[in-house]
């Protein structure tokens, strides 16, 4: 497994990571989260676990289980820590917790590590039996529900660690955390090299035609992602540089606000013949990854992010992408160096067109941005990490470790 | 080639990100979190900052945040021009951030708070240090190496070095063990703060490529 990283990671990491493996050889490494399947940090897991196993480490994923109400608490919980407001009664963290204290009789808890990820299994540290235990934040939680947060903090308080995906998104917990940012997975389907004709079959498939620069944002149809803003971005570029815009994301059937924004976005769009919504199904990882591919310039033009992956994903293959200045966005793009960061419709097109009359420059700025995504956002740095705040864990107090 | 008995060992360093927990939104606010904060969480943002890979006209991140966030170009420029490795100690690099700021309210009108969500994080790092498993006894071996291994071994030999022994790890042995002095010399006066770790490695090997071809033009002679 970790040998397929070979002259894709930085040496450095590989390295670190056999010697962590070393450090910690067979000892146990438990995962919990709440899917199996859907969704980044599942994606992430069934990657990472083959890997931390070849490393020598005793890695185990479990999984916890719950009825439809606490799925529905907890994302409500999700909700609120994203800013939106919830009112979680009493009652709810009651089935909370009792739902987690089910999960603790049917999980074997004992571990020589434990990494818990996200809110849904939180509770789970109140049935700690050994180990270290460090709780994985994957939300954005700058600007979280106040009486949520400091609900949810009784629990992750009790943790040894915590780790967040941006420094911004940590709190005064009173207890170590860490920043580790999230990453890609550069030998996925999403991400792996593709031939001239898997790209040309996407391309035919969607009827997109490859004789003039592709302008590219593929995102959730979400306000927040602006796609509206795209659309005038690329009628401003159009009336200096023929170009093609294609706006990707999944179909929102389970979220009704994205429906809205889709209408109004299919409705601005109008009948312009060069614009190209595309509707892709889940799984669609090998059309993302074409589209990326094909494309001139890449955007991610959000108002608000998370951590924005997508735009690692396109630098990772070589392009030049112009994201919002707003969340992860100004970790992964150096601005002037490896992408650029807007702040506007016009900054938007002011550097769609640089892009598009300096190719050198694209060029330039999309081998700087691959080399910027190998350093810093592939996967193995993030098991890397993972491993380091462990074995760091093990040594603690030092701020200096020698392996 | 001549060899030594002292190898050079190469090694590299990764940090490992910790959060204080505290932060800035105005200049006011960083200087109280400045006077107060650990000396872990200076050094990071000061003598760190190349580790980073960031390749603007900044050298800290104190001048970064100035410069992007604040907008305040003649701070940035204040804290761009502080060199930690000028200070004895923590204290003294503390106190002297803390006085560009006191000059800069003094004679300046306030400045802005930063955007939200653009405040100022303070970070502190855990380094952890391993060898990548590379020796070198000689000059040619040096500068193969010397492009080979990542930009991280040469953040840590290059800068990180300079906290341990007040010196660059790689002028050190290439005159300690090869006695190269005119090459050490050389390297020893790369500005540190005026290139990109890639850009040192490239200064790098050009000195020793020019050296190891007048050495070869000389057995020629």
């Amino acid at each position: 497994m970790i040998s397929q990283f070979s002259g894709i990671s930085p040496k450095g990491d590989l390295i670190l990571l056999h010697k962590l493996g070393e450090k910690l050889n067979n000892r146990s490494f438990l995962h919990i989260n709440s899917t199996l399947a859907g969704g980044g940090v599942a994606e992430i897991l069934h990657r990472m676990i083959p890997v931390l196993r070849d490393l020598g480490i005793d890695a185990r994923w479990e999984v916890i289980e719950g009825d439809e109400r606490f799925f529905d608490i907890t994302k409500k919980i999700h909700n609120s820590l994203q800013g939106n407001f919830e009112n979680i009664t009493d009652d709810m963290w009651q089935h909370h917790y009792e739902v987690n204290r089910r999960n603790a009789e049917r999980l074997n808890l004992d571990a020589d590590a434990v990494l818990i990820h996200d809110p849904q299994p939180a509770p789970l540290i109140e049935f700690r039996k050994s180990g270290r235990w460090m709780w994985r934040c994957h939300i954005d939680v700058s600007h979280p529900l106040k009486e949520v947060c400091d609900y949810l903090l009784r629990y992750c308080g009790k943790y040894d660690a915590a780790i967040f995906s941006v420094a911004k998104f940590a709190r005064a917990m009173g207890i170590d955390e860490f920043i580790i940012p999230p990453s890609i997975d550069p030998i996925s389907e999403k991400n792996r090299e593709l031939t001239g004709e898997e790209i040309s079959e996407t391309l035919n498939k969607f009827q997109i035609p490859h004789d003039r620069p592709i302008i590219l944002q593929v995102s959730r149809f979400d306000i927040f992602k602006d796609p509206i803003g795209v659309i005038k971005a690329y009628r401003l570029v159009k009336k200096y540089n023929d170009c093609i815009l294609i706006l990707a994301g999944s179909p929102a059937t389970d979220d009704p606000e994205g429906e809205i924004v889709l209408k109004e976005v299919q409705d601005y769009a109008s009948d312009d013949p060069d614009i190209h919504i595309l509707l892709l199904p889940p799984f669609s990882d090998k059309d993302i990854n074409a589209l990326q591919r094909a494309a001139t310039v890449v955007l991610q033009k959000s108002l608000k992010e998370g951590f924005g992956l997508t735009v690692s994903e396109a630098m990772w293959k070589g392009k030049p992408v112009i994201g919002g200045a707003t969340g992860g966005i100004p970790l992964q793009l150096v601005h002037g160096i490896t992408g650029f960061l807007v702040h506007s419709v016009e900054g938007a097109a002011f550097r769609i067109r640089q892009f598009l009359n300096n190719p050198e420059m694209a060029k330039r700025t999309g081998e700087k941005g691959r080399e910027y995504v190998r350093n810093n956002f592939l996967i193995t740095r993030q098991i890397r990490d993972y491993l380091s705040v462990w074995y760091a864990m093990e040594n603690k107090g030092k701020s200096v470790i020698e392996l | 080639m001549a060899e030594v008995k002292e190898p050079f060992e190469f090694k590299q360093c990764v940090s490992l990100l910790k959060s204080t927990g505290k932060k800035a939104k105005s200049l006011r606010e960083l200087r109280d979190v400045i006077a107060v904060v650990s000396d872990e969480s200076i050094f990071h943002h000061t003598y760190q900052y190349f580790l980073k890979g960031h390749i603007l006209e900044y050298t800290n991140d104190f001048a970064h945040w100035a410069g992007e966030s604040l907008e305040e170009r003649a701070l940035s420029e204040h804290f761009s021009n502080i060199d930690p490795y000028a200070f004895k100690n923590m204290d003294e690099l503390r106190q002297e951030l803390l006085n560009v700021i006191d000059s800069y309210l003094e004679n300046f009108p306030e400045p802005r708070g930063a955007m939200p969500g653009d405040e100022f994080y303070f970070n502190e790092t855990i380094t952890l240090t391993f060898p990548v498993g590379i020796r070198v006894k000689n000059l040619a071996e040096f500068l193969i190496a010397i492009k080979y291994i990542d930009a991280a071994a040469i953040y840590y030999h290059f800068y990180e070095a300079r906290i341990r022994l007040g010196v660059d790890d790689f002028s050190k042995w290439l005159e300690d063990s090869l006695g190269k002095k005119e090459l050490s010399e050389k390297i020893r006066s790369i500005d540190l703060f005026m290139h990109s770790i890639e850009g040192i490695r490239d200064h790098i090997i050009e000195a020793v490529e020019k050296n190891v071809r007048t050495g070869m033009e000389a057995i020629e002679r």
